[in-house]
């Protein structure tokens, strides 16, 4: 069992008293709804700043968000491959299990892949990470969204905390890494991916 | 459920086109002269899109898409939402407005988006081309 299993027991507890906030978890649960919303929101920074010297500022980071996105996936993959423990619905603890398993029957579905690190949690701690650098009001709202989507992953019982708190730091470490050290040294590849952009007219 | 997801991207992406296209001033984007009316159509498009995704089936269930199917299909909706949205802007404006003829100083890969503030996707390459047969000439 992983450190903090009892948070799961009490966090599906709620589920099924108020049917209202049951929907409103099984929406921002989903696997499209709020990484669609975030990468909307990356698109509309891509588009949407006047000047042309704070676009490419803006575009630079949102480079580095995907760069980071990538790379935290393919670091979940990899820690995928070593079974930490399995979903609080699968479980040998019987209350924690049947607790989580009526949750995620309720609120979501029983997804079959590994349940640590969190996924939803590492690309969007990524992205928020990635944009914060650059446009601090757009990556709190980023920041916002993350929390929300690995709530409502936490309530449906189909998580431990601890498996949304380890994708929240492979996000944020990779994205600080990508922004800060690797990307920085990878000029001029950036600057000309941008150009070639351009005479596509989008960026 | 991959063409539901390419459609909820497809259409929502022309909806945030329309919406940031006003503060940018990204004006061969618009499809309204009014922004009030274009930030309407913005809003709309995205609700609409987000509404009928998640009401029109179930879909909190276990599905095929994979991440990377899943990247695939957000870029080339947001690509081709992009695309028709300027070609739309163009149609509509050739249609509705006369704009000057002026040509637009500097190279395209320097410019990029810059230039829709001045013209059309269509207007842009159209001088892009008048520059470069002037060049030739």
């Amino acid at each position: 069992m992983p450190p903090l299993s009892g948070w799961t027991l009490w966090i599906t507890g709620f589920v099924d008293k108020a049917p209202a906030l049951d929907h409103v978890m099984g929406f921002l649960a989903n696997d499209f709804i709020v990484p669609v919303a975030i990468a909307l929101i990356l698109l509309g920074l891509w588009v949407g700043h006047r000047d042309l010297g704070r676009r490419e500022q803006i575009q630079k980071a949102i480079m580095n968000a995907s760069v980071a996105i990538g790379i935290s996936t393919l670091v979940v993959r990899i820690l995928n491959m070593s079974d930490f423990w399995p979903r609080p619905f699968l479980v040998d603890d019987f209350v924690i299990r049947e607790s989580a398993r009526y949750a995620a029957q309720t609120v979501f579905y029983l997804p079959r892949d590994p349940s640590f690190p969190s996924n939803a949690a590492t690309i969007s701690f990524a992205a928020a990470t990635g944009v914060w650098f650059s446009h601090r009001k757009a990556g709190a709202v980023l920041y916002f969204l993350a929390f929300l989507w690995v709530f409502a992953r936490f309530y449906a019982g189909i998580h431990f905390a601890i498996d949304l708190a380890g994708g929240a730091m492979i996000g944020v470490v990779t994205s600080i890494m990508i922004s800060k050290v690797f990307m920085p040294r990878t000029e001029p590849l950036p600057t000309l991916a941008l150009k070639v952009g351009r005479f596509l007219y989008i960026a | 459920m991959a063409l539901d997801y390419f459609l909820l991207v497809f259409i929502a992406a022309i909806g945030v086109y329309q919406i940031v296209a006003i503060p940018a001033g990204l004006k061969g984007l618009w499809f309204f002269r009014q922004p009030k009316v274009q930030y309407a159509f913005g809003v709309l498009a995205i609700i609409g899109a987000f509404g009928w995704f998640y009401t029109s089936a179930e879909r909190n269930f276990q599905h095929t898409i994979e991440g990377s199917q899943q990247l695939l299909l957000f870029l080339g909706a947001i690509i081709s939402a992009y695309f028709i949205t300027a070609i739309l802007a163009s149609i509509i404006q050739a249609a509705v407005c006369t704009r000057g003829d002026t040509p637009i100083k500097g190279k395209q890969h320097d410019l990029g988006m810059e230039t829709l503030k001045t013209t059309t996707l269509f207007g842009g390459i159209l001088s892009s081309l008048r520059k470069q047969r002037e060049k030739g000439d």
